[in-house]
């Protein structure tokens, strides 16, 4: 499996590092790497992530972390925006 | 706090306790019941509890009281409130609260904990509980200020109840409860409006037409997503059959022209066939649970899938999907309603076969092994008598399955159950909270031997409070799902599932105070239901079933969902 790089804000409430790691490895994904970055008001975190095995899909994950209040991805996605309150995502079509 | 949020400060006010707060902004927010249960590190709240409008049920096990306030939600569309002391009344709330995140039911759950200034030293009835629920929430927040209490209540409720809804836990302690402020900010999130994404639907609407034997999957999130008449409209307009899941039963009625039933596990054939044979799932707010799928890699092999849900996480998490979309149900089926209008599906062959098959394949009640008492005729029978009010409030087991497959439900509310989870102990609870918010409906609670007695400390609270429901208590005296897979797959090895020794649960339901009668014999089984059904209070029948049925169909373990397996 490959790893990837994820890069987050995370605000500085109780629980929200803990909430973001959590999620991570109980989704089936290896933390390979972290690094935590004062940002003021809030943290950067870039994760270093990988698959357990081949089923597990970076951009499910993504959008798991995407439900979390309090944590927001910058890779592309506008901030403090959450699954509930999105705009449409683009629909998908399978090959 | 969310960043979207803001903080509105209100006009000053003389001080308050953080605990006063707390439940002026519950009355605020318009919430009527609360379950719960008091201890040390929550008496400021249930002192500011006194007086006030909310009405507390004291329940007699925190994890009934988080079952009830999920079961309330259930019923009634709102959030559903218990609390709790800090320790081990906020770890008895575990399971209700992982029921609830499992099932994305909209609770709020408010623990009380020991001061901040002795967090992290293993106090008295310390648990970091805020640590403890982190996977099974779907959010959580401490308060570390009197003054935040308004807020994170209302975001709280604001974040259980939109978008996928789910459980939100409150830890406040105990300085933050009594600790005074004269700030009262409110809370305001604004609503968001998901634009309909019209080429999504237009591509779903061409799928649609160009489909041979498409189906309609529901699940459970139409009827989270108030998008039960949307559905059915879109279900009679187009003639196109439909299956449900568990947690979705009652959204399309039981007797509705093309409803093939629940698929999965012991879905009915009809249903499952029909998955197998379909060329094109459209699932609304469903997430391809494994009971529902069965084998995955051979779940709907010649089906493309459209795929309609608020979550976006759900899609293609799973299933490959063809056509997403994301956002609120209702407006989405309206507008892939709107899509199809005036053009009818050549779907005639696709319907007759399945209408055909539904008939086929009906369970048939007549010719019942034995002389005991038939349970899947019996939850038949008193789903009918019960009419269009009749709400099951199951637990979890054999029974559970059979009222899924045999009760008549009219309406998405009146099947209540435990279907992500699975918890034993869920029914008389879930029968208490859907109970007191809807006071009208003749809530019968569906309970096997085992799971009962997980519970059955909440005989007292139908007691105290003189709570109308009907318990149909089925009892074979095992843990009768088990056993069942111990027979087919375990070699017939029966491994501690006997529960001969069950105490006389007439006489327990009596210690209680709570009227109680058997039902042993077939011939008794009509009058048993009339007199349950009529008694003015809470109820129990007892029943004695055969230890030896089975629940069928079965799709074993690793097996697709064609791979049925009869009884005798």
């Amino acid at each position: 499996m490959s790893t990837e790089t994820l890069h987050l804000n995370i605000d500085r409430a109780d629980g929200s590092l803990q909430r973001l790691i959590g999620l991570v490895e109980r989704r089936g994904f290896h933390i390979d790497g972290m690094t935590l970055s004062d940002e003021g008001h809030g943290r950067h975190v870039e994760l270093a992530v990988r698959g357990r095995d081949a089923a597990r899909c970076t951009r499910t994950l993504g959008r798991q972390i995407d439900k979390l209040f309090g944590v927001t991805r910058i890779d592309g996605r506008p901030s403090g925006q959450h699954a509930g309150q999105a705009a449409a995502f683009h629909p998908e079509v399978a090959a | 706090m969310t960043a979207s949020a803001a903080r509105i400060p209100e006009p000053a006010a003389a001080p308050k306790s953080g605990a006063r707060l707390l439940v002026s902004t519950l009355e605020r927010l318009g919430v009527e019941v609360v379950f719960g249960y008091p201890g040390g590190a929550i008496m400021p709240v249930y002192d500011a509890l006194a007086g006030s409008k909310l009405r507390h049920i004291l329940v007699r096990h925190e994890q009934a009281a988080a079952f009830a306030a999920d079961a309330y939600a259930r019923r009634s569309g709102k959030v559903g409130v218990c609390m709790a002391t800090s320790g081990p009344g906020a770890t008895n709330l575990i399971t209700g609260i992982a029921n609830a995140m499992m099932d994305s039911i909209p609770i709020v759950c408010i623990t009380g904990n020991v001061a901040q200034g002795v967090m992290g030293t293993d106090a008295f009835q310390e648990i970091d509980i805020l640590g403890v629920t982190l996977p099974i929430v779907k959010h959580s927040i401490l308060v570390r200020d009197p003054a935040d209490v308004p807020a994170a209540v209302e975001e709280a409720f604001h974040i259980a109840a939109s978008g996928r809804p789910g459980p939100v836990l409150i830890d406040l302690p105990k300085d933050v409860q009594v600790g005074q402020t004269s700030e009262d900010f409110g809370f305001h999130i604004p609503n968001a409006v998901t634009p309909i994404d019209h080429d999504a639907i237009a591509r779903a609407a061409e799928m649609i037409r160009a489909a041979e034997r498409p189906l309609i999957y529901v699940g459970g999130g139409v009827k989270i997503g108030r998008a039960t008449e949307q559905l059915r409209t879109f279900a009679d307009q187009t003639g196109i059959p439909s299956i449900s899941t568990l947690n979705a039963l009652g959204t399309i009625p039981t007797d509705a022209p093309g409803f093939q039933g629940m698929l999965g596990m012991h879905g009915t054939r009809a249903a499952n066939e029909a998955v197998q044979e379909a060329d094109l799932l459209i699932v609304f707010g469903a997430r391809f649970d494994d009971r529902a799928t069965g084998k995955l890699a051979e779940f709907a092999p010649h089906a493309r899938v459209v795929h309609f849900d608020i979550d976006a996480s759900e899609i293609g998490k799973l299933r490959e999907t063809h056509v997403a979309v994301t956002g609120e149900i209702a407006p989405g089926i309206e507008a892939l309603s709107a899509h199809l209008s005036g053009t009818p599906l050549a779907i005639d062959p696709w319907m007759i076969r399945c209408d055909t098959r539904v008939r086929r394949t009906a369970f048939r009640y007549e010719d019942a092994p034995g002389e005991g008492v038939y349970a899947p005729a019996l939850l038949k029978a008193i789903s009918e008598a019960a009419g269009d009010d009749f709400v099951a409030a199951c637990d979890v087991g054999q029974h559970q399955m059979w009222a899924a497959q045999h009760c008549r439900f009219a309406k998405p509310e009146a099947h209540i159950t435990s279907g992500g989870l699975g918890a034993m102990g869920f029914g008389l609870p879930a029968g208490i909270g859907a109970k007191l918010s809807d006071p009208d409906a003749t809530v019968v609670v569906v309970a096997g031997d085992g799971g009962f007695m997980m519970n059955v400390q909440e005989l007292a609270t139908l007691r105290r409070y003189g709570v109308a429901v009907k318990v149909l208590l089925l009892d074979n005296s095992s843990l009768g799902l088990v056993r069942q897979w111990q027979e087919l797959f375990f070699d017939g090895n029966y491994s501690e599932i006997d529960l001969s020794d069950n105490p006389d649960f007439v006489k327990v339901a009596e210690a209680f105070g709570v009227e109680a009668f058997r039902i042993s014999r077939r011939e008794e089984v009509q009058a048993g239901i009339a007199r349950l059904l009529a008694a003015d209070g809470p109820c129990l029948a007892h029943v004695i079933i055969d230890p030896r049925e089975n629940v069928w169909p079965l799709v074993p373990p690793g097996k697709n969902n064609a791979e049925m397996m009869e009884g005798a």
